[in-house]
């Protein structure tokens, strides 16, 4: 794919956005990566680039769970209730692995659900997964907004 | 409540005709034999659970017992049964007291045992981001500056990730443990059979790397328990055995056995292990408890203290039998469903 591909992380701990970012470099996919640190800030991003059809709508979100001022699950469901945004796959990347937070993420259409491991190589082995999965293997709806009216060809 | 009243429905629950005696009785004496008997069924009828009125009933049958007379006087009946009343409703003030401060108390326990079952959980889940901090840097820095620094500087940083493992797998234990009671359900009808294949299924790496053999004697039954925990319980065991095995290959042997008269199951998981001296019998239960230093076994000596919350929260019991060099039995008892 020759589409430089757009991930959006919300992440609240420097830490794991930098080891992210190199996990991400490592991958050799070609991909732009940014990171907002709480739930308002994402949702705001989000509405501010995907709504105004900018190339800065995110192709994929990875989304973590405990999040200051909103926290995750809140976010993804404003996501998945906004029907501008909500064709976008959401990961959730956490550290927590209770049931109920994988249970309640999947009942609001998070596309999956993935426990952070602490090891770097393993890590970095989820994240090189993660970008083929979606870029090489699945077809993504189109970038930019899509309201459900459906822009583009009808089927035949 | 009057006392009249009271001892109406004492002799009506009592199913004696004692009710009947007291209140309507147009008769200035009555039958000893009938209130020595509404008494005794009375004092059976109360289940003895108020020792003062046990007691002061018993006085008054031998009181009527000695009576050399054949009917005594309706008013010292009357008398003496308002006695054990006045009696009765101390002992009862004294038991509301107690059981208020049972209350209580039981209230502060739950209190503080579910504020430290959230700061087990908060504290492991909080701990790992940090330590992924940690982890994380020192393995890029090993991936990107291996070979540029000197030998002793990857050494190092070699110590320091297995340090940080070492310390993870600490915390994921000690989150294991605080999730038995926090996650732990209410025991239903389980298969042991069941949790067993799956601890079983859990472990194939390991027992085929040990080229461990693990048999069952018979067929494991039906019990109470929470299928997760008893499927994690048999794990943590088979698990024990495997790692302290001697120089023969592991076998484990897992049976249950049946006590009817306290409609429970004794399970016994016995290996051929390196065994314990049992004057460590209890200690080896006791979280962080090692017999043996890391370099000989690896590990940080929760697995046991886990199976004994999962077994003790069911308010069942758990222990271990053993000679040094002949091999361990862990025992554990589980109700059968009623």
């Amino acid at each position: 794919m020759s589409k430089i591909i757009h991930i959006l992380m919300v992440e609240d701990s420097p830490t794991d956005a930098e080891l992210a970012r190199e996990a991400f470099l490592e991958s050799k996919i070609a991909n732009k990566l940014t990171v907002v640190e709480d739930g308002v800030k994402a949702l705001e991003y989000l509405h501010s680039t995907c709504t105004a059809n900018s190339e800065n709508c995110p192709d994929l979100i990875l989304l973590d769970l405990n999040l200051p001022k909103k926290d995750g699950l809140q976010v993804l469901a404003e996501i998945k209730g906004n029907v501008l945004i909500k064709h976008i796959p959401v990961v959730i990347l956490t550290t927590s692995n209770a049931e109920t937070d994988v249970i309640k993420s999947y009942q609001l259409q998070a596309s999956c659900y993935i426990t952070k491991p602490v090891d770097f190589e393993k890590f970095a082995a989820i994240v090189q997964k993660v970008q083929q999965f979606y870029f090489q293997i699945v077809t993504l709806a189109p970038s930019g907004p899509h309201d459900g009216s459906a822009s583009g060809e009808q089927p035949k | 409540m009057g006392s009249r009243q009271w001892l109406r429905e004492l002799g009506w629950t009592t199913g004696t005709n004692m009710n009947a005696m007291i209140s309507d009785s147009s008769e200035e004496k009555v039958q000893l034999g009938d209130v020595q008997r509404a008494l005794l069924n009375i004092l059976e009828d109360s289940d003895a659970e108020k020792l003062r009125l046990e007691v002061t009933l018993k006085a008054m049958i031998n009181i009527l017992s000695d009576s050399s007379e054949e009917k005594v006087r309706l008013d010292e009946v009357q008398r003496a049964l308002l006695n054990i009343l006045d009696d009765f409703n101390i002992e009862q003030d004294k038991l509301k007291e107690r059981t208020s401060e049972l209350q209580t108390a039981i209230g502060e326990m739950t209190r503080s045992n579910k504020e430290l079952q959230q700061f087990a959980y908060v504290c492991s889940h909080d701990l790992q981001e940090p330590l992924r901090a940690v982890v994380g840097f020192l393995q890029l820095l090993d991936r990107r500056y291996r070979g540029k620094l000197d030998e002793k500087a990857d050494q190092w940083i070699t110590h320091s990730v297995e340090g940080a493992n070492r310390m993870q797998v600490l915390i994921t234990d000690l989150l294991t443990l605080s999730r038995v009671e926090s996650l732990g359900i209410a025991p239903r009808p389980t298969e042991a059979s069941e949790a067993l294949k799956e601890a079983q299924e859990n472990l194939s790496t390991l027992i085929a790397e040990s080229n461990a053999v693990i048999t069952i004697k018979g067929n494991l039954p039906k019990v109470m328990a929470d299928r997760t925990q008893l499927m994690q319980l048999f794990q943590n065991l088979i698990a024990n055995a495997i790692k302290f095995r001697g120089l023969e290959e592991p076998r484990v042997e897992i049976s249950a056995t049946f006590d009817s008269e306290a409609n429970q199951w004794l399970f016994a998981v016995r290996d051929n292990g390196i065994g314990f001296d049992m004057e460590h019998a209890q200690r080896i239960f006791t979280i962080f408890q090692r017999l043996h230093t890391r370099t000989e076994y690896a590990g940080t000596g929760i697995g046991l203290a886990i199976c004994k919350k999962i077994v003790e929260r069911l308010g069942e019991r758990i222990w271990a039998e053993s000679q040094l060099g002949k091999g361990a039995t862990f025992f554990f008892t589980l109700s059968a469903p009623k």
